[in-house]
């Protein structure tokens, strides 16, 4: 019986989404595998949320630490290893975030265990689970297997596994002593830091023109400003153009930028990684222009077109402004 | 600060179109472009930054094909001191964990401050090896790292979260952290700086002059096996608007007006 086990994540005392998308593709595994269910909670305090997971999942295991009032990957590892060391076989799952991407790989070191990152799907025959996840860009899918091990970790990606409350009778709540009570952690929190805020604020915009690594490295910008400015929308972009410095951090749509919820979206140049395409809300009419049919962007687009940039472009606002008259 | 700096050579997929190879398991990639993974570059210039600042050494390491040599003399043409290329055909198939494993043993015996590499490689974008490696060295780890200074003995840094939101962090050295793009500008390297090191020594290490039993690396010191790869299904898509830039820019136009686009 393989047992299942789901590491809650909580930031300023609340369970984050994540938490309970990996509750939900746990329920799923543990059906699959016939396994028992189980929720770790780390926390300096785990009143309230060890309630609210016991709600939706038959046991949660709870060690209270004041270490644990952040996440801190160090006496996680530390910790969990030393939970699960006998537990074998079972699967640990828990989100993709960036917080669980310090955790993931030194854990299933520190448990010997196979690893698979950013799932977004599980299989499960003759008692084997296997994981789907993307390589190359996040444009190729593929299936993995685990080689048969007893122990295994996995992370998912974000929005892919949506929860639904299962409803049923309360689980129970087990504490545990802390493992890592007298260690002092190599990794210490200090504080949040905020992103800086500019002058334009992409996320309350209605009209976005989006532009992505498909505009090249030395691009005009000139000329999706001023198409930006006979659309009477705002700039905005996917990481690459920032990490050029050709926007500012502030203009980044995505997971780890801003999340913007526009009336329409005009993506130049964007692939459409996941993480981007996360950023944008709502169900907003998409338009993609981009070289590579491909592109996983006209996958989530309503409307496309294939093509230079360079020619699209100064068309497009010509064709814009003879409509404004 | 003695710094080692791990990086992948990958293929360009960014923008290439790509295809499956027969039976499946990977994609065609001889028609590809190769180059040094776009993270791990920002990894080489914050070492190399780090060196300028404060001192020390920073050593430039890669599993890689014989192609890759390239990568590691562009490395040192970007002002890294010594490069090593871990390579055997025995190492071809190694997922994230026989990587690690490789780099560690190569590491094991060498004194550092700090191991530098990218969160993730545009190729498998799995995320693994930084973290991996720093639990078989025993030395704690984070990613998406976005700014870095040094304390005595200590390590401050940003790293980042979702939605724009940061942490300030602290950490004791030794420690390896994988860097997010964008924590600095790569340098442009000079003809000058490359003839500097065209002919510099970049030493080739096997599975054996590393001490390790080809059981630990490959598929078979592999954790996890890629079983099928597949291109995504198709779904309802986009209406591609067919036609000329002119003919096509026309129609989006009217449909950007219709939909409320045009402001």
């Amino acid at each position: 019986m393989t047992r299942i086990f789901v590491l809650a994540e909580h930031r300023l005392q609340k369970l984050r989404d994540a938490t309970w998308e990996a509750l939900e593709a746990g329920r799923k595994l543990a059906a699959d595998l016939g396994g028992e269910l189980n929720c770790i909670l780390l926390t300096d305090n785990a009143a309230g949320m060890a309630d609210e997971l016991a709600k939706e999942c038959p046991k949660v295991l709870v060690v209270e630490d004041p270490k644990f009032e952040t996440f801190n990957s160090d006496s996680a590892m530390k910790a969990l290893a030393a939970i699960l060391s006998d537990k074998a076989p079972f699967m640990l799952v828990m989100g993709n975030s960036n917080s669980m991407m310090d955790l993931a790989p030194g854990l299933a070191v520190a448990l010997d265990a196979a690893l698979a990152t950013d799932c977004f799907a599980f299989e499960v025959k003759d008692g084997r689970p296997a994981a789907f996840r993307q390589m190359y860009n996040y444009k190729v899918n593929a299936k993995v297997s685990f080689k048969g091990a007893e122990k295994i970790v996995v992370t998912l990606r974000g929005g892919a596994f949506p929860f639904s409350s299962g409803g049923g009778a309360a689980g129970a709540v087990e504490k545990i002593a802390s493992p890592v009570a007298d260690e002092a952690p190599r990794k210490r929190f200090l504080n949040y830091v905020e992103a800086e805020k500019g002058d334009v604020d992409i996320a309350s915009a209605d009209i976005i023109v989006s532009l992505g690594r498909g505009i090249g490295d030395e691009p005009d910008m000139e000329i999706f400003e001023s198409l930006a400015d006979a659309m009477g929308g705002v700039l905005a972009c996917s990481r690459p153009i920032v990490d050029k410095n050709l926007l500012p951090k502030y203009h980044q749509v995505g997971t780890s930028g801003v999340e913007v919820k526009p009336k329409v979206y005009l993506a130049l140049g964007i692939s459409g990684a996941f993480q981007h395409v996360g950023g944008i809300k709502g169900a907003p009419l998409i338009v993609a222009v981009n070289k590579d049919a491909k592109a996983p962007i006209f996958r989530v687009a309503q409307y496309g077109i294939v093509g230079d940039l360079n020619e699209v472009v100064p068309a497009l606002e010509e064709k814009i402004k003879d409509l404004k008259g | 600060m003695d710094i080692i700096v791990c990086v992948k050579w990958v293929p360009d997929t960014s923008e290439a179109d790509l295809a499956i190879a027969g039976g499946a398991k990977d994609i065609k990639k001889d028609d590809l472009d190769h180059d040094i993974n776009d993270w791990d570059r920002f990894a080489v210039e914050e070492a190399v930054q780090i060196k300028e600042k404060v001192g020390g050494k920073v050593t430039v390491v890669s599993v890689a094909p014989e192609d890759a040599e390239e990568m590691l003399r562009e490395s040192l043409a970007r002002g890294a001191d010594e490069a090593f290329h871990l390579w055997d055909d025995a190492f071809e198939g190694s997922d994230g964990y026989a990587v690690a494993t490789i780099l560690a043993k190569f590491i094991k015996d060498r004194p550092f401050d700090l191991i530098l590499t990218g969160t993730l490689a545009d190729d498998d974008c799995s995320g693994q090896v930084g973290g991996m490696l720093a639990a078989m060295l025993g030395v704690p780890n984070a990613v998406l790292v976005s700014s870095i200074e040094f304390l005595d003995r200590k390590v401050k840094f940003k790293k980042e979260l979702e939605g724009g939101l940061y942490e300030a962090v602290e950490m004791d050295l030794p420690a390896q952290l994988s860097v997010a793009t964008g924590l600095n500008e790569p340098r442009f390297v000079s003809i000058r700086a490359v003839r500097k090191v065209a002919s510099a020594e970049i030493p080739v290490i096997d599975c054996g002059e590393l001490g390790l039993d080809e059981s630990q690396v490959g598929p078979q010191g592999s954790k996890i096996q890629v079983e099928e790869v597949a291109m995504p299904p198709e779904g309802e898509g986009a209406e591609i608007i067919g036609g000329g830039a002119e003919e096509a820019a026309g129609r989006l136009a009217e449909i950007l007006k219709e939909k409320g686009g045009i402001g």
